[in-house]
């Protein structure tokens, strides 16, 4: 019955990373979404979880999927989810990535 | 870190005027981060500034009651020194309760909003304490307690209302985001490609 009282209030992105792949500011960022900056900072930190309509423009900013950017369990690395955690490709690992994105 | 614009493509932030824009620059001055820097900072300023405005309110009271023209100096110099301390609490927490809504986003609302919540409590509790000891000491018929004009009770009473939500605020505030390389290196890549093209 109180079942929503105990669901997860962590959301985990990768904010940070794929803004520092695309050398994007902070206020680079916040003043393209309309957010400050330290708000994004504090997103990145995981000490605020933003909006489905600022995630939203945060991810169309960066024309990636929400789902790419956000998600109720943790992020592997980007290394681990390109080339496997061995450092080699492997298909399984990138379809699991994909299906834990798409939840 | 270059400084925050308000240059916002969403919300009501379009409709931001001239003042808006100047009290958001104001608000958004690099020079008070160092005072806001860690927690222990945070909570000193804020000591500091209820310290003032006690001070500031008790040497007002004296000045009314007692009519003494020398109060007049240190009065002004406590005055000087509260606004002061008042600006840094502003600056400290990005003018959270000095901006207009529209100036704000949805992460400094939700803030404001929990900053009121828990002055809300916190001022009512204060005053229900200070009502609880007047009470008390009438009942028990204490001879000590100083008669109180009701104007004073009613102007310490408001400085609370006041300037509790600034001051819950000010302890809320969390630790600036660390400056990432990417700020740096953005507007040199930013700086580089201009020269590039020129």
């Amino acid at each position: 019955m109180y079942n929503f009282l105990y669901m997860s209030e962590q959301v985990h992105n990768r904010l940070a990373v794929i803004r520092a792949e695309r050398s994007v500011s902070r206020k680079q960022l916040a003043e393209a979404v309309g957010a400050h900056y330290q708000t994004i900072g504090h997103i990145e930190r995981g000490q605020y979880n933003p909006s489905l309509d600022l995630a939203l423009r945060i991810a169309e900013y960066f024309e990636l999927p929400v789902e790419v950017l956000f998600a109720l369990r943790p992020f592997r690395p980007l290394s681990d989810e390109l080339y496997g955690p061995q450092g080699h490709g492997n298909a399984r690992d990138r379809q699991d990535s994909a299906d834990r994105g798409a939840r | 870190m270059t400084q925050p614009t308000t240059e916002r493509a969403f919300g009501d932030a379009k409709k931001a005027t001239t003042y808006d824009r100047a009290v958001f620059r104001v608000m958004n001055d690099a020079a008070v981060r160092p005072a806001f820097a860690t927690a222990g900072r945070r909570r000193a300023v804020v000591g500091a500034h209820a310290a003032l405005t006690v001070a500031t309110l008790t040497c007002t009271s004296l000045l009314y009651v007692r009519d003494t023209a020398w109060l007049v100096a240190p009065l002004a110099v406590l005055l000087v020194l509260w606004v002061v301390a008042t600006g840094t609490l502003n600056g400290g927490t990005r003018g959270l309760l000095e901006l207009r809504t529209r100036m704000l986003d949805e992460r400094q609302r939700a803030d404001r909003d929990r900053a009121g919540a828990v002055a809300h409590r916190a001022a009512t509790a204060l005053l229900a304490a200070a009502a609880g000891v007047f009470v008390l000491a009438e009942a028990v018929g204490a001879d000590g307690l100083p008669g109180v004009p009701a104007v004073w009770v009613l102007v310490y009473a408001l400085a609370t209302v006041w300037l509790m939500p600034l001051w819950v605020a000010g302890l809320q505030a969390r630790d600036e985001p660390a400056d990432d390389f990417s700020d740096d290196f953005a507007d040199e890549f930013q700086d580089g490609a201009a020269d590039g093209a020129g």
